[in-house]
């Protein structure tokens, strides 16, 4: 037995796969009766064969360093994380029904703006955000959908309750490293599978499809789908290649395509121009079409926008979706989904403070050492300060941050984040973790079967960006009795 | 199917380093063999390798004299020089890594894996002991990735125009190793004659056309033989002749290819124009010069046409 199982301790924390008592959570029993009898070489010989095949596979992520790009090999523990389907079946419920608040929102938001004029949500705190596009006013894309693809972080407390921190609307990345944390564990653990039913990942490229085509604005058999990239340096790109292999789509860059006088978008092919249905955009608004928001971007197409508003081309996630990708408006979603949709929220969001409300403000200063506080505006984990985990003097600089710009400051309690046992240096340990599923909206709304389930490497870490030393864990949902 | 021009043009590139490293390991490695046979000080110089490939400069630029460690240790173990079989490897991974979506899935396994063999062998592999181990290495991946592409792809764009990429290089190694080695034989003008048809039978085998050869030649290789099994034998893959074939086969169904394919008669009416004489070494080397051009032509129009559409 690998060092580490007997006696293995959470700490107080929800772990995911033992009990406080140190006993196997039931849907984990078989997997951890077989993973403890694997003497320690063979432990270690499988971590051995994760990490070739992720070299074979050539799965990789690029990291941004001082001195150039690294291509970095990604980093996977093979314990998986074990999920009941019961359970599961409540938080994609709830994922969906965000999903469908947050979709009525934006669309409202860009035409009748009901919410903001009814007072629910301050209309400054929208209308001012640099997230907020003005050139989208008035749009309506079909089925009132406009994140198309939403990625949306989830943390487990003490308790073992599901939380949403946040929701990622603008390009959430990652579903390709969970279609592929089960291609690893597949070939390193065929023997863990015996014993389970385990709901398969590797459809999300159709559903994605699918989703996709329902956009289209001319009804074909088959739309012409383009997966639009920033191209190889981009730290997502191995995914958006995936994604396009995996839905018979192109990958182009922005020199691929064009906007002809006709306000319809072509791709240059070996055959002349060939007409585009539907952009999956994997490259940020702003840099999106220079006529319209960034000239200086050489990454995007002239003239998207004009096409998009015209009708004549679909892009997901539609431009102006990030309007409620923010930390501020974070804090509103349970009041949009009693407002659009008059239900009771299904999965809980944390309790959030608006360091731009007086009141939260003066808490929140009182309070930094036990709050995590977060820009706004930012992801990737950057410009977080974790109270309990910070100096004094940090505590400091963010006090100063927050009084100069309330309204680009949230807070939140400090979550115990649940962990799992993860293999560290040939032993079993702790490791906190998050969860990222992802949810399509088209006509309808999927939720992906778990999601990509992020790992703190380091010991007591809550950041498992993997940007920032984060690695990753095959996430099942399981079925039936295991 | 479509296909958009700036993945055609990394196909095809993606085909012709793959083929460039396969036919850098077959020429090395059929020096190897060639100068273990032969009396010490007949053999040809290390640097008619270096000539073939045209990699003049970046010897130069690297090292002072010419000896066996430093010819092998640039085409096998320097990736940064554009003549080594490592940079056309790193170069060919580049070029899969950013057309995955349309190729098999397995071939960004194989490519990434021959690269990773190649980074991890290709210094431990100068010295004589392991060199034919890692270019028998090399060869057989190529042939691999060959194999998959060849079995697994439907016959649309992405086939066409890795096969074009594949043959045009073929195409453009042959005529080059005829010229240098063709050159280097007939320059000694019989010096050493016993030797020569070691000499032409290398060749041969850097073209890896030795059985082919002896099955429909005939075991004897002599200059005007080989010179016309090369360039003018119909039925062999390699031969100039296959490759100008196959590349004509496939711009035919394509679209704007009025340019390519003037381009590409011109070589078939120049290569039908050999073999009515015997050449002398100047005549051979007059020929292969303007035909290298021709086809350098050739590859510039099918660049223009069909990679470079930037009017729209």
């Amino acid at each position: 037995m690998t060092k580490g199982w007997k006696g293995y301790k959470a700490g107080g924390f929800y772990d995911e796969l033992i009990t406080d008592k140190g006993s196997p959570r039931t849907a984990a029993r078989q997997a951890l009766r077989l993973l403890q009898s694997l003497p320690e070489q063979e432990m270690d010989s499988r971590r051995q064969s994760a990490d070739l095949a992720i070299r074979e596979m050539g799965i990789s992520f690029t990291v941004y360093t001082e001195g150039g790009n690294i291509d970095r090999a990604w980093p996977f523990d093979i314990i998986p994380r074990i999920i009941t389907g019961r359970e599961w079946a409540q938080v994609s419920r709830g994922l969906q029904q965000r999903s469908r608040a947050l979709n009525c929102f934006i669309d409202d938001v860009y035409n009748q703006q009901r919410i903001l004029a009814d007072g629910i949500v301050p209309a400054d705190i929208v209308l001012d955000s640099p997230n907020f596009k003005a050139p989208c006013m008035g749009m309506s894309p079909r089925y009132g959908a406009w994140a198309h693809i939403c990625g949306s972080d989830l943390v487990r407390d003490q308790r073992g309750r599901f939380f949403v921190l946040e929701d990622n609307l603008r390009v959430p990345s990652g579903v390709s490293y969970m279609v592929e944390n089960r291609e690893i564990t597949k070939r390193v653990l065929p023997e863990l599978f015996e014993n389970y039913s385990i709901l398969p990942v590797d459809d999300y490229p159709l559903k994605l499809y699918e989703t996709l085509a329902q956009l289209s604005p001319r009804q074909r058999r088959r739309p012409t789908v383009v997966v639009l990239t920033p191209g190889i340096y981009n730290s997502a790109y191995f995914e958006h290649a995936f994604l396009a292999q995996g839905m018979g789509a192109e990958l182009v860059e922005g020199t691929d395509l064009f906007v002809d006088s006709d306000d319809c978008v072509y791709m240059r092919t070996v055959d002349g121009p060939a007409r585009v249905d539907v952009v999956y955009r994997r490259i940020d608004e702003e840099f999106m079409d220079p006529e319209a928001f960034r000239a200086d971007s050489v990454l995007g197409v002239p003239g998207l926008m004009r096409a998009w508003k015209q009708g004549n081309v679909a892009i997901a996630n539609a431009p102006g979706a990030g309007v409620a990708d923010d930390k501020v408006i974070y804090a509103y979603v349970p009041d949009m989904i009693r407002y659009y949709l008059g239900e009771k929220p299904l999965v809980n969001s944390v309790p959030t403070y608006l360091c731009m409300r007086e009141k939260d403000r003066d808490y929140v200063l009182a309070n930094l050492p036990k709050l995590v506080v977060k820009p706004a505006n930012e992801s990737g984990g950057y410009g977080i300060m974790v109270g309990p985990h910070s100096s004094k003097a940090t505590h400091r600089e963010f006090a100063r941050l927050i009084e100069k710009d309330p309204r680009n400051y949230i807070a939140q309690p400090t979550l115990s984040l649940s962990t799992a046992p993860t293999y560290v240096d040939g032993q079993i340990e702790p490791r906190h973790l998050d969860l990222r599923p992802f949810i399509l909206q088209g006509r309808d709304c999927w939720v992906t079967p778990g999601g990509l389930t992020r790992v703190a490497m380091k010991k007591g870490s809550l950041v498992v960006n993997s940007s920032q030393g984060g690695g990753s864990k095959d996430t099942w949902i399981v079925e039936g009795k295991a | 199917m479509t296909m958009l021009s700036s993945v055609a043009d990394r196909l095809y590139w993606m085909s012709r380093y793959l083929e460039r490293a396969e036919d850098t390991a077959r020429l090395v490695a059929a020096y190897n063999h060639l100068i273990m046979d032969i009396p010490r000080g007949s053999e040809p110089p290390w640097d008619i390798m270096i000539r073939i490939l045209d990699a003049e400069q970046a010897f130069e630029e690297r090292y002072r004299t010419v000896s066996e460690q430093n010819v092998i240790k640039l085409l096998i173990a320097d990736s940064h020089a554009p003549c080594s079989i490592p940079f056309a490897i790193k170069s060919a991974r580049e070029n899969v890594r950013t057309t995955r979506d349309v190729l098999p899935e397995d071939a960004w396994e194989l490519v990434n894996e021959l690269h990773l063999y190649v980074a991890e062998s290709a210094k431990s592999s100068v010295g004589r002991r392991n060199r034919q181990t890692f270019l028998a290495e090399i060869i057989a991946r190529c042939q691999m990735i060959n194999g998959l592409l060849l079995s697994t792809l439907s016959r649309d764009h992405t086939y066409r125009f890795i096969k074009l990429g594949r043959l045009l290089e073929c195409a453009d190694m042959g005529t080059r190793v005829v010229d240098v080695g063709a050159g280097d034989i007939l320059d000694r003008a019989g010096s050493r004659a016993a030797i020569d048809p070691l000499l032409w039978g290398a060749l041969l085998q850097a073209l890896s056309a030795t059985s082919a050869y002896r099955r429909e030649v005939g075991p004897i290789v002599e200059q005007d033989d080989v010179v016309n099994f090369v360039f003018a034998q119909a039925n062999f893959p390699r031969s100039v002749k296959f490759c100008i074939a196959g590349i004509r086969e496939e711009l035919t169904p394509l679209r704007n290819n009025e340019n390519a394919l003037r381009a590409i008669n011109r070589l078939r009416r120049r290569l039908g124009r050999l073999g009515k004489e015997a050449l002398t070494r100047e005549e051979l080397h007059a020929f292969i010069d303007e035909f290298q051009l021709q086809l350098n032509a050739l590859h510039q129009s099918i660049s223009d046409t069909w990679f470079r559409t930037d009017g729209s």
